[in-house]
């Protein structure tokens, strides 16, 4: 079954609602924050994608407390708020979570690198997708090298949005 | 879900996955095939969250003014130096400008020229620097309530940033010159060429069909044409920052990742803009409401 895979410790059970809440909420906050105004020149177009970030982790960590349906949810609310065609994001956030059901077993209770690793693979694939599906909704060929350079940004801000997710679930979670 | 014994939540979860993916790719090629197909649900959306975005850009706001405060700190003598020099200028200019400006009172009474329609604004913080990678537009926490209508322009003291290209009631959706689908008719100063200027998501947007590209000169000021008739003319866009390469390119006047109040300014203009259409019949609603948000307007 795709949802227990081996070498990984069942979910533990949460009656705290707000733990239970919590990868909703903090994706649903990546999602608000990724379309923030920054006084920064470009950042619009730069912006890391923070879902993708909040999505991966906890897909690894509690792919069950993250349904698809609050994926698609979140996508497609972000869509709608950032004028984007609609469904685009929703796709890529629903894909990420098939590829990485599949390969969890390579990340979770691994080192920090592995997840690390495992994350500039995913970003790469989810950008090019992203890339691809606004290239066809737009029917021409849209900004490359700002794509190639938003997930470079967001593979290194990964670490710093790992490690306040980290801490937020141990504290919340309690360890495990 | 909750009520439902694991191996048949397993199941529904094993099949939400692949349905959900298939309704998401769906609705990319609808939104494709219908433009309008979704633009209700989007403003309904952006009314539901204005108001959470608008207290969630607030600190991102405050942050940007501290670091600006410090480097004003640094920067305050030379300010100071700059300052004085260009109000001995613009002293010299205040006199010409009061000089003119009775002249031009005089001079429209011989006339009897009718005054121009008067124009109203409304003021607007931006919520949302949204768009993400791939669209240039900024989100606005003022709707149809405050009087912002389709089409309207959208202004800083500086010069142009865009167009009002949703409205929602509460908030809207500012199309800024930079975006791919942007088409601005302008002029350029000095050789008074007609141009287009098209965003293509780059910072710079192009001039395209110029009679002689080569009389644009790097520093040419940008204003609109009024062409069309949906921006009023001599509203400034930008001066022309490079003239190599296939198109020259303008540096717009708004330094628009830095915008933080707009102001959207209603020149009486907008009918100009048509309307979209969807592919089924159903413009009749659209029409109605748009002719009661203008009953709405002071």
């Amino acid at each position: 079954m795709a949802l227990k895979p081996t070498g990984a410790p069942a979910p533990q059970r949460l009656d705290n609602p707000a733990a239970r809440l919590l990868p909703i909420a903090t994706t649903l906050l990546a999602s608000v924050i990724s379309i923030q105004p920054a006084p920064i020149p470009g950042y619009a177009a730069l912006a890391p994608a923070f879902t993708l970030m909040a999505v991966y982790h906890w897909t690894i960590y509690r792919p069950d407390l993250l349904p698809p349906l609050a994926l698609f949810l979140i996508g497609v609310a972000q869509d709608l708020l950032a004028g984007a065609p609609v469904g685009t994001t929703a796709l890529v956030l629903l894909l990420t979570r098939v590829v990485v059901l599949r390969h969890r077993r390579h990340v979770v209770n691994q080192p920090f690198p592995f997840v690390w690793a495992g994350f500039t693979m995913l970003t790469g694939g989810a950008m090019l997708l992203l890339w691809t599906l606004h290239c066809l909704t737009a029917g021409l060929l849209v900004d490359l090298p700002g794509t190639v350079f938003r997930a470079v940004l967001t593979i290194s801000v990964f670490p710093a949005a790992s490690f306040l997710l980290g801490r937020t679930q141990r504290a919340v979670m309690g360890a495990g | 879900m909750i009520g439902l014994s694991p191996p048949r939540r397993a199941a529904i979860q094993r099949l939400a996955l692949p349905l959900l993916v298939l309704l998401s790719a769906m609705m990319v090629i609808l939104g494709k095939a219908d433009q309008v197909l979704f633009e209700s649900l989007r403003l309904a959306v952006t009314d539901t969250a204005s108001p959470a975005l608008d207290v969630l850009s607030r600190p991102l706001a405050a942050l940007g003014h501290l670091v600006d405060r410090a480097r004003d700190f640094v920067a305050v003598y030379q300010d100071n130096h700059r300052l004085s020099e260009e109000n001995e200028r613009l002293l010299n200019w205040q006199q010409a400008a009061f000089r003119l400006a009775s002249e031009n009172a005089r001079l429209r009474e011989l006339l009897k020229l009718t005054p121009e329609p008067a124009t109203t604004f409304i003021t607007a913080r931006v919520i949302a620097n949204s768009g993400g990678a791939y669209v240039r537009s900024l989100m606005i926490h003022a709707g149809s309530e405050n009087g912002v209508e389709r089409g309207q322009a959208a202004v800083t003291g500086e010069g142009l940033v865009g167009r009002v290209s949703e409205v929602g009631s509460r908030a809207a959706r500012v199309l800024l010159v930079t975006d791919l689908n942007s088409r601005v008719p302008v002029i350029v100063e000095g050789t008074q060429q007609r141009a287009l200027l098209a965003g293509d998501n780059s910072e710079r947007p192009s001039l395209r069909y110029l009679d002689t590209p080569a009389a644009i000169k790097i520093g040419d000021r940008v204003v609109t044409s009024g062409q069309g008739g949906v921006f009023p003319p001599g509203l400034p866009v930008g001066v022309v920052a490079s003239v190599d390469g296939e198109a020259p390119r303008v540096e717009p006047c708004v330094e628009l990742s830095r915008v933080e109040y707009l102001r959207i300014v209603d020149y009486g203009l907008a009918d100009g803009l048509p309307k979209p259409m969807p592919i089924a019949a159903r413009g009749g609603r659209r029409a109605e409401s748009q002719a009661g948000d203008q009953l709405g307007r002071r």
